[in-house]
């Protein structure tokens, strides 16, 4: 293990110790260490920045409300991303209810390039069942393993909705991939 | 190996998953079909562009605003703060 994971992993292992023992303080270390990989991850989800600050919010929230049910055996970031992808779920089917496009502040505010959104839109267009392991694999870099674990679904099926999500996205990009 | 074979293959290429070796040989393999090459190439920066993307920054504002939330909702979190840059450095004991 390199030494910045494993330091990571050790820092985990004692925030998790304290928030089990009551330590409600613990989820401060918890938000430094995951706070930004989650915001990512649901903002990617979800397309705008207020709703990936609500889940992130709700995420870290939910930690500590099952702060009893938390064991420090190397699965709590499986177990965090599975929190935080069930609530981008909850908020997705809510947009579809009140038909809110899921980007209305994307493009705002946010100073991107042109690539940048591109993929974020291209993204947003695909069905979740490929979106989802693009989130996760290529944009996150999580292991096949920890994402089909999330997903709960075997590594085979995930590899191919990978590869299908992968000519998907490529697809709807078009001509901006062949510029490039 | 016929083309068909490598066609099989482009996924794994695209997301550098062969041993050099065949990737080698898929290359060659594409020069001699432009179809090939352009699914090797158009889906290799498709991967290349994903793994690339930073994607969106999380600002200050935003960090603060989750703590803000989190407060609201009754969380006591204590984030560490980085000691401000007069503090990194340990001046040397005069006298």
């Amino acid at each position: 293990m390199p030494n910045d994971a494993l330091q990571d992993s050790l820092a985990e292992k004692r925030w998790l110790a304290s928030l089990a023992e009551g330590d409600p303080k613990a989820l401060g270390g918890l938000y430094e260490m995951y706070g930004e990989r989650i915001f990512r991850y649901t903002f990617r989800m979800l397309g705008n920045r207020t709703d990936a600050e609500d889940a992130t919010a709700e995420t870290f929230l939910r930690v500590l409300r099952r702060s009893a049910e938390l064991r420090a055996d190397g699965a709590f970031r499986t177990w965090l991303f599975r929190i935080a992808r069930n609530l981008c779920i909850d908020k997705l089917r809510q947009h579809k209810l009140m038909e809110l496009p899921p980007d209305a502040q994307y493009s705002g505010a946010e100073d991107r390039t042109t690539l940048r959104v591109a993929v974020q839109q291209a993204l947003n267009d695909l069905p979740l069942e490929y979106r989802e392991p693009i989130i996760y694999c290529d944009l996150e870099e999580l292991s096949a393993k920890e994402t089909a674990d999330i997903l709960n679904i075997s590594v085979p099926a995930l590899k191919s909705r990978l590869y299908r999500g992968r000519r998907a996205l490529r697809d709807k990009l078009g001509s901006t991939i062949e510029r490039m | 190996m016929n083309e068909e074979f490598y066609k099989k293959l482009v996924d794994l290429y695209a997301g550098r998953e062969l041993p050099i070796e065949l990737e080698e040989q898929m290359e060659l393999k594409a020069f001699g079909s432009t179809e090939l090459s352009h699914d090797m190439s158009t889906l290799r920066r498709t991967v290349d562009t994903l793994k690339a993307d930073r994607g969106p920054d999380f600002t200050e504002e935003s960090y603060q605003r989750v703590l803000m939330k989190l407060y609201a909702r009754g969380a006591n979190i204590e984030p560490k703060v980085a000691a401000p840059m007069h503090l990194q450095y340990q001046l040397p004991i005069q006298g």
